[in-house]
């Protein structure tokens, strides 16, 4: 099987709230003192890939589409024995939207050849659009399968695993075929042997520009108007009243309030 | 801006979500005046409720769940909306409505965005609120292309008002396609009830102050009167009142409801690194200087015994 | 005559081939350079060897292995100089040297050395403590050096009685079994008893000359060896750093991959148990025993596989023994010939994490933290400037001097109960007008939790940058909170490049207050305990000053409880274990709380925010209705210090 696992670089979304700032004028975050990190569902993806080679074997390409820095997560995919890098290089300045992305990444997949399985993260840990599977699988004119946590290899087939509101539904389903994974206690993100981190640094990788890609940017469809920190207020609103049942019944429309959105 | 599409899948029958999103339809249509249009995928809902608020109601109910393939869906959806050419297109965010939102956009050439908190049109233009950054920050989107499709938080939607007249219902026919790249082959139903407190979106918590099991049966009746999870601190899971699973914190599990409501729980740090993703955190503590309350919305200061029940009636009441 | 020297040719031969034996395995560990300092190593083998400075800490068993100790030594002596004196012909034994020494003394230590037999035998088959190893072997040379002793005795009383030795009342036991036979059988026949139970004696001895170095006996000559062998640092700058660029494998997973010296000290093991009685993890019902891992490893040793895997070779070798280790070091303090069984478990973690990478997930998550965020606290919403609040204090810019970086620490600044620690500390610093700045959010973990839970890689990445760091801005003094950042500094940096001047605030706060920059101005009415943190204590020998900051600031010593200063029991907090779930009914942190509530004090003392957190959470489990506070020794001393508090 050759498995192409889409990777997304973001910023650390584990950074405090306090320490996160945006730029108003760009409309996004602001990188301050944070790291990049590879998004939490896209290492769920390639752990998913690598335990699915662990047992039937294939060859796992990581593919991502960023800046220089994103070569970072790359080197963090090697280290865990992905077979081989791809980035393409985004030289636009402004962070493209899911339709964009899926272009670009749909065009280098037609380019690395012959995949059979792409994977890719539900939803992104900065933007969270959770798009980028489904149009990559509707401009490579593949079937899609969302929320999966599992995948297995029966007779030639692939015997898939998804999340939905009530449980699991199994799917039995011929590749290629694009699937977004999602978190289950399966396949959290192994961690890497340091040999391997050492040799990472040595492995080559894949650069691609659009251009080497034979395709031209394309327009958005996509536009963030605003971007605001929503006022937290941290300072506790102790409920007030006269009587208990008047303290408790402000608690409970308050609790209503939150509920009801 | 013209017409406006509402698709939902019926096997819940016309719940609360199916009430949020004609709602929200019902809205948008009526800025952009134009029609209200439904779609109704699957059994389960004979689409009576719906032709009191939309002006036409289709049902596809050969799609059968049982068989479920996101591609037979898809297309149904899109030579549906492909007749109808509406301006914008809803869907409700459980998990298969998110799977055909943007695909369907592409295939009508259109825009999408989903998790809407909020979603307006003004002018052309379908305005989607959301938050981003995992709700650190909040975005207005502006889908550039026709139809917009969305998918929303139906069931924070205010319900629509009915009509007193009854649209036609038609019911139209779906083939499936015996050569479909997927193949159903089970559907496993969650044997323990409720989601998992990971992806809960209303928690209510209890720590060591609550001094037993008993009182923990208590907060499963309050949180079962809002379809909230119950969760612990880990003194409490130490204590063996609940079971490990249920504990929220650093050893414990991470949570990201959009409420969670920590009954006697003191909000030591490392209980806190749990909650962290929490939209609004309120307790309940006799102690006004317990940590919790730094890290609260709001808040009460009174023994959980007093509150507790109450609550649950005060609830029950607002609910319904 | 001949015959006896006949037969201790080969006595010998089989001694030395049994040390041989003993010793070849060492020969496949790596090298290490154990004979420096050679003056310190001999003051080091007279205090822990020849005064047995750690056995006696233990009083039973200390107080036996005293008689047993003295009387073989001099026992030795005395046959050395009889052999000198009567083999050579070298006359010696002579005069007062003779009835004082040969005669007396060596009764005397020779009695002491059989009743040290029977204590030891008592203890091994009436109390059975669960500290000792049970082996047939161990009764065995119970049995066989009270043998040797007694017919020692027998002989000489015997002779006494045959020869009517007029100066045979210099011997008292002797002499009185002369008295008790003489009656009993003829000059004839007690010089035939004399004569078998001589040979008997003789054999009985040769024997166990040449079957000892087989047995944990070996330990008479391996363990002064292994003393003198010891580590001279710290415990705390004991673990060995990994040479990335030439190893295949990092960690220890075979013997081969020990050091010579590793292996050496599995051949000292006298199987006392010391260290797995005093180790928190095992005394709180976890699989980790110490010793078993030591004598597991000798085990393997003698089965001379030196590839074979180690790791879940045997239970006290499992990685569920390895990852409860808190890394307090007890084993270390308590092992009275100096073997290191700490060092050990981090070059079997070492392995778990970088080669197999194969470790529990809370640990994962803390150093996967540390490597992305700088910190291990993953999902902390707090800053590292949080705690500074009002306070105005500097941080250290490009081009500024001052004389003190104030090295807040991780779990100073992140966890909310430490930051009221490092605000009195810092408040404190400020009224001594001690010009001092900290790093503010360009502070970064010292590589401390990568360290001990084995990841070494890690740890020299964020430890470079650190040193880097501080040299830029030209930093020389540092003082921390927190004895892990402190041994860091310590021991632990200056390998690397980054020799700094390091204190805990602990020392720090009390110089500043004989120096009379701090005054306090009130005594606090408080009844307080001290808990000695490991990387201070056992870790770095600084037991003192923070017991002089709580009497300063209470006017009177703190309580001590019954495990304290080099005997102290840990927190539960060391090694990564803060970062992981123990099981409800073996925490290591409840034990010591209900230790530390039971001292009776309202206020247990800490000195590092680990302990902090781990006693504060097990002392409100454990109080009860008293209220018992936890307290840092910082706030205690600003509580003190400060009028308006
Ligand atoms: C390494 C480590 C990891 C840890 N991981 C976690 C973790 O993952 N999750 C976690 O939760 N904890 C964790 N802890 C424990 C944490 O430090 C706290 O001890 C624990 O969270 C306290 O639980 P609590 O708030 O229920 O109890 P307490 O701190 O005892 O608080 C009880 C609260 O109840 C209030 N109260 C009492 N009676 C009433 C009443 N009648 N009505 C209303 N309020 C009342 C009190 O005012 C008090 O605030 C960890 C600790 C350590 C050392
Ligand atoms: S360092 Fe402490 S916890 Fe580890 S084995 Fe030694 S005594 Fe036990
Ligand atoms: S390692 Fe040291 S303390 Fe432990 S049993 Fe052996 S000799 Fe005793």
């Amino acid at each position: 099987m050759n498995i192409v696992v889409c990777l997304k670089q973001v910023l650390d979304p584990e950074i405090p709230a306090r320490d996160f700032k945006i730029n108003k004028e760009r409309r996004e975050a602001e990188r301050g003192s944070a790291n990049l990190v590879t998004s939490i569902f896209c290492a769920n993806a390639l752990e998913t890939a690598l335990q699915f080679r662990d047992i039937h074997g294939g060859k796992i390409t990581v593919l991502t589409y960023g800046t220089v820095a994103a070569e970072d997560v790359l080197r963090k995919a090697i280290a865990l024995k992905a077979d081989d890098a791809v980035l393409v290089l985004n030289d636009q300045s402004s962070s493209p939207d899911p339709l964009q992305v899926a272009s670009v990444l749909a065009a280098a997949i037609k380019k690395i050849d012959a995949v059979n399985l792409i994977l890719v993260g539900r939803e992104s840990a900065d933007w969270g659009a959770g798009q980028t599977g489904g149009l990559v699988a509707e401009i490579l004119g593949l079937p899609c399968l969302a929320f999966v946590d599992h995948i297995d290899l029966v007779d030639g087939s692939l015997r898939i695993r998804r999340q939905t509101e009530t449980g699991r539904d199994v799917y039995m389903a011929t590749p290629p075929i694009v699937l977004t994974i999602t978190n289950d206690d399966h396949n959290l993100p192994r961690v890497p042997k340091t040999k391997d981190v050492m040799l990472s640094s040595r492995k080559p990788i894949t650069k691609w520009s659009l251009t080497d890609l034979g395709i031209e940017p394309t327009p958005g469809y996509l536009k963030v108007a605003e971007l605001g920190i929503p006022e937290k207020n941290t300072m506790c609103e102790f409920v007030d009243g006269e009587t208990l049942d008047d303290k408790v019944a402000t608690l409970a429309r308050k609790i209503a309030d939150v509920i009801q959105g | 801006m013209q017409d406006v599409l509402c698709v939902w899948f019926g096997s819940s029958g016309f719940d609360r979500s199916a009430e949020g999103l004609l709602g929200a339809g019902q809205r948008i249509a009526a800025t952009t005046k134009g029609k209200l249009h439904s779609l109704v995928l699957g059994k389960g809902d004979n689409g009576s409720r719906a032709a009191a608020i939309a002006d036409s109601v289709q049902i596809a109910d050969q799609l059968s769940l049982d068989a479920y393939s996101p591609e037979e869906a898809l297309a149904v959806i899109t030579s549906v909306a492909k007749s109808l050419s509406p301006g914008a297109v809803l869907f409700a965010n459980d998990a298969y409505s998110q799977e055909l939102a943007p695909r369907l956009a592409y295939r009508l050439g259109g825009s999408a965005i989903g998790d809407a908190a909020d979603v307006v049109a003004e002018g052309d233009i379908l305005k989607v609120t959301r938050s981003v950054y995992g709700g650190k920050a909040v975005a207005v989107y502006h889908l550039e292309r026709r139809p917009s499709v969305a998918w929303i938080r139906a069931r924070a939607q205010a319900a629509a008002t009915p009509r007193s007249t009854q649209a036609e219902i038609k019911h139209i026919a779906t083939s499936a396609d015996p050569n479909a790249a997927t193949r159903l082959l089970e559907r496993q139903t969650e044997a323990h009830e409720g989601v998992r407190l990971e992806d809960a979106r209303w928690i209510i918590s209890g720590g060591r102050g609550l001094g037993g099991p008993e009182p923990f049966e208590q907060l499963k009746e309050l949180a079962d009167t809002i379809g909230a999870q119950v969760a612990a601190s880990r003194a409490a899971c130490d204590a063996g009142w609940v079971p490990p699973s249920w504990q929220v914190g650093q050893t414990g599990k991470r949570v990201a409801p959009d409420l969670y409501l920590a009954v006697a729980i003191s909000g030591a740090s490392q209980h806190l690194i749990g909650i962290a993703d929490a939209k609004v955190v309120a307790a309940i503590n006799t102690d006004q200087h317990a940590p919790i309350f730094k890290h609260c919305q709001f808040g009460i200061v009174e023994d959980y015994k007093k509150v507790v029940s109450l609550l649950k009636e005060k609830l029950q009441a607002l609910k319904g | 005559m001949w015959l006896m020297y006949a037969l201790l040719v080969p006595t010998l031969a089989v001694a030395a081939y049994g040390f041989y034996h003993r010793i070849k395995p060492w020969f496949v560990g790596k090298p290490l350079d154990r004979l420096d300092r050679p003056a310190q190593r001999i003051v080091r083998l007279l205090k822990l060897g020849l005064l047995q400075q750690k056995t006696i800490r233990e009083r039973y068993a200390g107080f036996f292995h005293q008689m047993i100790f003295w009387g073989f030594i001099v026992l030795f002596i005395a046959t050395t100089v009889v052999l000198i004196d009567y083999d050579f012909q070298v006359p010696i034994m002579r005069g007062a040297f003779y009835l004082y020494f040969q005669s007396f003394f060596v009764d005397v230590l020779g009695l002491l050395f059989l009743v040290g037999i029977a204590l030891a035998g008592w203890r091994r088959w009436w109390f059975r403590p669960p500290a000792l190893v049970y082996t047939k072997e161990a009764s065995l040379i119970l049995a066989l050096l009270f043998v040797i002793g007694a017919t020692g005795f027998l002989i000489e009383g015997w002779r006494i009685a045959a020869t009517n030795d007029p100066w045979g009342a210099w011997s008292p036991v002797g002499n009185v079994i002369a008295k008790i036979s003489r009656p009993l059988f003829s000059e004839d026949a007690l010089l035939i008893l004399h004569r078998s139970f001589w040979w008997l004696h003789m054999g009985t001895t040769f024997a166990f000359l040449a079957w000892a170095p087989y047995t944990k006996m070996a330990h008479v000559l391996l363990s002064p060896a292994n003393i003198y062998l010891g580590n001279l640092d710290p415990i705390g700058g004991s673990l060995k750093p990994v040479d990335f660029e030439s190893s295949e494998i990092f960690g220890v997973n075979s013997l081969a991959q020990f050091t010579w010296k590793d292996l050496a000290d599995l051949d000292a093991c006298t199987e006392c148990g010391r260290c797995t009685a005093s180790c928190p993890a095992n005394n709180s019902g976890k699989p980790l025993s110490p010793r078993d891992i030591i004598l597991d490893l000798q085990k393997l040793s003698r089965r001379g596989e030196p590839q074979a895997p180690l790791i879940g070779a045997t239970v006290s070798l499992s990685s569920e023994s390895l990852w409860n280790c808190t890394t307090c070091a007890a084993c270390v303090e308590a092992c009275p010939v100096s073997i290191e069984q700490l060092p050990k478990i981090i070059d079997l973690r070492r392995h778990l994490v970088m080669d197999q990478a194969e470790f529990p997930e809370m640990m994962q998550d803390a150093l996967g933290s540390l490597e992305n965020r700088g910190h291990p606290f993953r999902g902390t919403q707090a800053t590292r400037l949080d705690w500074v609040g009002d306070l105005d204090i500097p941080e250290w810019g490009e081009g500024q001097t001052y004389d003190v970086l104030y090295w807040v620490g991780c779990a100073g600044a992140l966890v909310e109960r430490n930051q009221k620690t490092v605000r009195a500390t810092a408040q404190l610093l400020k009224t001594a007008g001690v010009r001092f700045a900290i790093l503010g959010r360009d502070e970064k973990c010292t590589g401390d939790l990568a360290r001990r839970i084995g990841n070494e890689f890690l740890f020299e990445t964020v430890a470079k940058e650190n040193i880097e760091r501080l040299q830029s801005l030209g930093v020389t003094k540092v003082v921390t909170s927190c004895p892990h950042c402190f041994n860091t500094f310590a021991n632990e940096y200056p390998r690397l490049g980054g020799a700094f001047e390091v204190q805990h605030h602990s020392v720090f706060l009390a110089d500043l207050v004989r120096n009379g920059r701090l005054k306090p101005s009130r005594a606090i009415e408080e009844t307080v305990t001290f808990h000695d943190p490991c990387y201070l204590g056992r870790h770095n020998g600084e037991y003192d000053a923070p017991r002089e900051l709580v009497q300063i600031s209470i006017g009177k010593d703190p309580i001590e409880m019954p495990r304290s200063r080099e005997r102290s029991f840990c927190c539960g907090g060391g090694g990564g274990l803060s970062f992981v779930e123990e099981p409800t009914d073996q925490r290591v942190s409840h034990r010591r709380a209900a230790e530390a509530v039971e001292s009776g004090a309202d206020t247990v003392a800490v000195g590092c925010p680990f302990c902090m957190t781990m006693l504060e959470d097990a002392v409100n489990a454990k109080s009860g209705d008293r209220p018992v506070k936890v307290k840092d020794v910082a706030e205690i001393l600003w509580q003190a210090v400060n009028q308006q508090a």
